[in-house]
């Protein structure tokens, strides 16, 4: 049972290892990678793996975050309200919270980590300081996390349980974090290369943080059609006749019905998933170019959703879109853009997000 | 006001049991073979679901504050050799996802949350919120080891899920979330699996503007 209610977008902005939203844009258009060959383990070193952090960040935790500042940095770029009130939600949706900090814990054994450790720790600290009251849900569903987030702040607005909503993701990531995907096999010294048709998959992952204003009706975008779909068949693949992502885009489908769209994947750079993608979002959108960030930014977890959205914003104010970064022909679909195109004549983009257990999201952005 | 009724609730209280023992009290409520992966939050609040005998079209709430602590812990003991197993199931969903996928049971809204003071309430108005004709709202919590002796896990095992629909039919329980004013009380995960298995009604402003009434049929 989907959720076909509109609600506007007042602002986005978000945080990769390009920078903010504009600058991570720009650089995309131009090509850029903020992947970089980093041991896995940080200090503990491991093999070379692509990792996108933000400028000036270790991988290596410390007590209390080196993301802090990256946060409130981003905060200046929120409209001013009471944030945590019962009126104004806060939505935080995060894969790994402060989860890093369990890491370096377990290492080296100091006890003053500990606090950041556990999601909820996390994001209490974490509300105090960014100044927001106790209105916070804390959402967590590995790389859907930030469009669940986005589907219950909407209803919210939708059932008038609140005025606006504020959408807050972030995912930093740590020895922990690029330890997993490492031993999933994924994580290698080849960079990603998303949607390309070559003998090995790779992804990388990158620092991203990213928020979202939603109201009723101020903003000049528009988030519709949001769908999910959770196929619950394996916890690291899809199933293979890929009905999971069609029942997720089927309510889209209906949503963009006489819509011109261009569309933001997943694309993280693994053969089976993309493969999977590219086909059904061919099958069900074939005209429209898709492309994918993650080759360049890498793959920002819980937060990618919201990342990309901001972009993805900031795309369609520009009027210019970036290629599919790091991938190379033959693609998967011929449809795969890898190069940047002009945004005129497109009514909207459709943003999709995947993740561990067989999840899917998707949601339309148009201009209001 | 936003008001569900109870169609259906289930509890698992496996006091100080161990992990291995939960595993052997319930390998028979799973397909064979799946309790050797599975967590002891796992199995518990797959048993719980199992109650309920989930549907396609259910939508799936579910609220822990600290999920998957001995897959959290095991994981960090395995570096610098990780495990990509317990990597996976360490997830915060991990739980829900263990007994769903043993299923092969898809479901189209899955939410999983996470918090502490106004958790359930949360939960309750992500619930309320969705659109699916039937909304199981499961929960719980797995006692922790080393974590738990630093005081970042639970102290107790549990599991509770909770069936809820808009209209009445055989309902044995109602749950409404109201507009309040008033400060906001703490109520913890475990508060309010207590109530639900004592069927002991609550009232209180259970987050910022909501105040959480359980009455009882």
């Amino acid at each position: 049972m989907p959720s076909l209610a509109a609600v506007r977008l007042e602002a986005a902005g978000c945080v990769t290892g390009l920078g903010d939203a504009d600058t991570t844009l720009g650089a995309l258009r131009r090509g850029e990678r903020a992947l970089q060959s980093r041991p896995v383990l940080g200090a503990d070193g491991g093999e070379p793996v692509p990792l996108a952090l933000v400028a000036g960040r270790s991988l290596d935790e410390t007590a209390p975050p080196n993301w802090l500042r990256v946060l409130k940095t981003m905060l200046t770029q929120i409209p001013a309200d009471a944030w945590g009130s019962a009126a104004r939600p806060v939505f935080v949706t995060s894969s790994n919270f402060g989860v890093g900090s369990l890491y370096a814990y377990r290492r080296h054994g100091d006890a003053a980590h500990l606090p950041f450790g556990t999601p909820a720790g996390c994001v209490d600290w974490l509300a105090g300081q960014l100044g927001w009251g106790p209105n916070v849900t804390t959402v967590s569903h590995a790389c859907v996390s930030a469009h669940l987030g986005l589907l219950l702040a909407s209803r919210t607005l939708e059932h008038r349980v609140a005025d606006r909503a504020l959408v807050f993701s972030f995912d930093f990531i740590s020895p922990f974090v690029t330890g997993g995907f490492h031993a999933l096999k994924i994580l290698n010294a080849g960079f990603p290369a998303p949607y390309a048709d070559r003998p090995a998959g790779s992804i990388g992952l990158g620092d991203g943080a990213a928020f979202a204003v939603l109201s009723r009706d101020r903003g000049d975008f528009v988030i519709e059609g949001q769908s999910v779909f959770n196929e619950m068949h394996h916890f690291t693949a899809n199933r293979a006749d890929g009905t999971g992502f069609a029942a997720c885009l089927a309510p889209t489908r209906e949503a963009a019905a006489g819509r011109k769209l261009w569309l933001k994947g997943h694309g993280t750079g693994t053969l089976e998933a993309g493969k999977l993608e590219s086909a059904a979002l061919g099958a069900v959108f074939p005209a429209a170019p898709l492309v994918s960030w993650k080759g360049s930014i890498g793959h920002t977890l819980g937060s990618c959703g919201l990342v990309e959205l901001a972009i993805a914003a900031a795309a369609i104010r520009a009027g210019n879109a970036p290629g599919t970064v790091g991938g190379a022909a033959p693609s998967f679909v011929p449809q795969v853009a890898l190069e940047p195109f002009s945004t005129a004549g497109f009514d909207a983009v459709l943003c999709a997000s995947n993740a561990f257990g067989g999840a899917h999201a998707a949601f339309l952005l148009s201009h209001a | 006001m936003l008001e569900r009724f109870i169609q259906a609730i289930s509890v698992a209280d496996p006091g100080a049991e161990e992990p291995a023992a939960t595993r052997e009290r319930l390998k028979d409520k799973f397909p064979r073979g799946a309790t050797r992966r599975m967590t002891q939050l796992g199995m518990l609040v797959g048993a719980a679901l199992d109650e309920l005998a989930p549907r396609s079209d259910d939508a799936v709430v579910y609220a822990s504050s600290y999920a998957e602590s001995r897959a959290l812990e095991a994981y960090l003991e395995s570096f610098p050799t990780a495990s990509p197993t317990m990597f996976q199931t360490s997830i915060h969903p991990s739980a829900v996802q263990q007994a769903m996928i043993g299923r092969q049971h898809p479901v189209r809204e899955f939410f999983p949350l996470t918090g502490r003071a106004h958790l359930v309430a949360q939960a309750m108005q992500a619930a309320m919120l969705s659109p699916a004709p039937r909304v199981l709202v499961c929960g719980g919590e797995e006692r922790g080891t080393w974590l738990l002796a630093q005081g970042y896990a639970s102290a107790r095992s549990f599991a509770f899920a909770l069936a809820l629909t808009s209209g009445p039919g055989e309902a044995i329980g109602k749950i409404a979330l109201a507009r309040s004013a008033d400060q906001p009380a703490a109520l913890p995960l475990e508060t309010f699996f207590a109530a639900l298995a004592a069927r002991q009604p609550l009232d209180l402003v259970a987050a910022p503007g909501m105040r959480l009434n359980l009455a009882w049929l």
